[in-house]
């Protein structure tokens, strides 16, 4: 991996996917402006988004931008290019634990996929990562583990 | 016999019969993190089979069992979840099953006895598992105990698909167990099933011989 991702985001107009990335060798910090093309408020968020990650110019640059990731930006632009606040599609990524994500269509899917999916790659460990182990155990079982409170108000359901 | 599901190559089912073919199904619920543990578990093997038609994601993978070699078919849902009932042939012929939740959302944690008893119903006794995914979120769910498994006796797995706590171990461990039950199998149904596969088969050879032009598109397996 050449570039390491730091942060993205979006520019409205022209309707653009920003990147702040880290040249792993050099160190540099830069940004770079992707322009996204053949995008409207129509257009499949989802293929756009592959589209890009696949893109010869862009993809080594987006090697470690997820595709929800991506796919999440694009949303963005579509949300505003359909004349949707920047809140608006904020809150439609929010999610709430209790809700049943079952019932949910794709595309709402994806969008409250797009928290989730932040904390995972946060969390993640790459396999070039140096201190990367394919096969990590850890054991938890404790003599004594809490009683967790999920379980109880309604045990006799299980 | 284009709507057939048995006539499409990927889905032929029989090859679970044979000895080296394993099936091991995946349930839970949506954004559970079912993909990202196949795809930990699985790292540069990790080719997704997408059948969009059926809702469906195949994975293969090549294991070793002892000192034989096993092909391993993770069957994985691709948003059939949200019809809150797999397809029959979803369960079919499968070897074990691997339940997962999100240690983050208790709707996903009680949504588990449902999952488990529409799995009963159709395979009421391959080895099963619990799998709490996401523990990287918050170490501390590790202290709790989740009795859901413990009172199916289901062995039960902390794991992060995020850092691969506990991934490999899991998957190992129930690859292991569907060969188990394969070479040892109780589900009695089993036995009836494959009683009435053969009798199928009986009943369309009889037909073929019947057949003047000789034109039979069935090969009669050895089941």
């Amino acid at each position: 991996m050449r570039f390491k991702a730091k942060r993205c985001g979006v520019l409205f107009s022209p309707p653009s996917i920003v990147l702040i990335y880290q040249h792993t060798e050099t160190k540099k910090v830069r940004k770079r402006i992707i322009p996204v093309r053949n995008f409207s408020k129509y257009s499949d968020y989802s293929m756009a988004a592959e589209r890009l990650k696949n893109h010869p110019r862009h993809r080594d640059y987006l090697e470690c931008v997820s595709q929800s990731q991506l796919e999440k930006l694009h949303i963005i632009l579509r949300d505003h290019m359909q004349g949707f606040s920047l809140e608006h599609s904020l809150a439609s990524f929010h999610l709430d634990p209790d809700e049943d994500l079952n019932k949910l269509d794709d595309e709402e899917l994806t969008r409250k996929k797009g928290q989730m999916d932040e904390l995972f790659e946060k969390n993640r460990k790459r396999k070039d990562d140096p201190e990367f182990v394919y096969d990590i155990e850890v054991n938890f079982s404790k003599p004594v583990l809490e009683k967790c409170s999920w379980d109880e108000e309604s045990d006799d359901e299980f | 016999m284009a709507g057939d599901v048995g006539s499409i190559p990927e889905l032929d089912q029989k090859k679970y019969d044979s000895d080296e073919q394993v099936k091991i199904i995946c349930l839970g619920d949506s954004a559970v993190g079912k993909s990202k543990l196949m795809e930990r578990f699985l790292m540069d093997e990790y080719r997704p089979q997408q059948l969009s038609t059926y809702a469906l994601t195949l994975y293969k993978h090549t294991a070793t069992v002892g000192n034989r070699t096993v092909a391993v078919d993770f069957w994985d849902t691709a948003g059939q979840e949200r019809f809150q009932s797999m397809h029959p042939s979803y369960y079919h012929k499968a070897h074990a099953c691997i339940m997962v939740f999100d240690v983050q959302r208790k709707i996903t944690y009680k949504n588990l006895a449902n999952w488990y008893k529409e799995l009963r119903e159709y395979r009421p006794e391959i080895p099963c598992c619990v799998v709490a995914n996401k523990i990287d979120a918050d170490l501390k769910v590790t202290q709790r105990s989740f009795n859901f498994g413990k009172k199916q006796g289901l062995p039960f797995y902390f794991v992060s698909a995020a850092d691969g706590t506990n991934v490999v171990k899991m998957f190992r461990e129930m690859i292991k167990r569907a060969v188990d039950y394969k070479q040892n199998p109780s589900d009695f149904m089993d036995e009836v099933m494959q009683e009435l596969e053969n009798f199928d088969l009986e009943k369309k050879e009889d037909n073929s011989e019947a057949d003047d032009d000789g034109l039979t598109a069935e090969s009669p397996d050895v089941v």
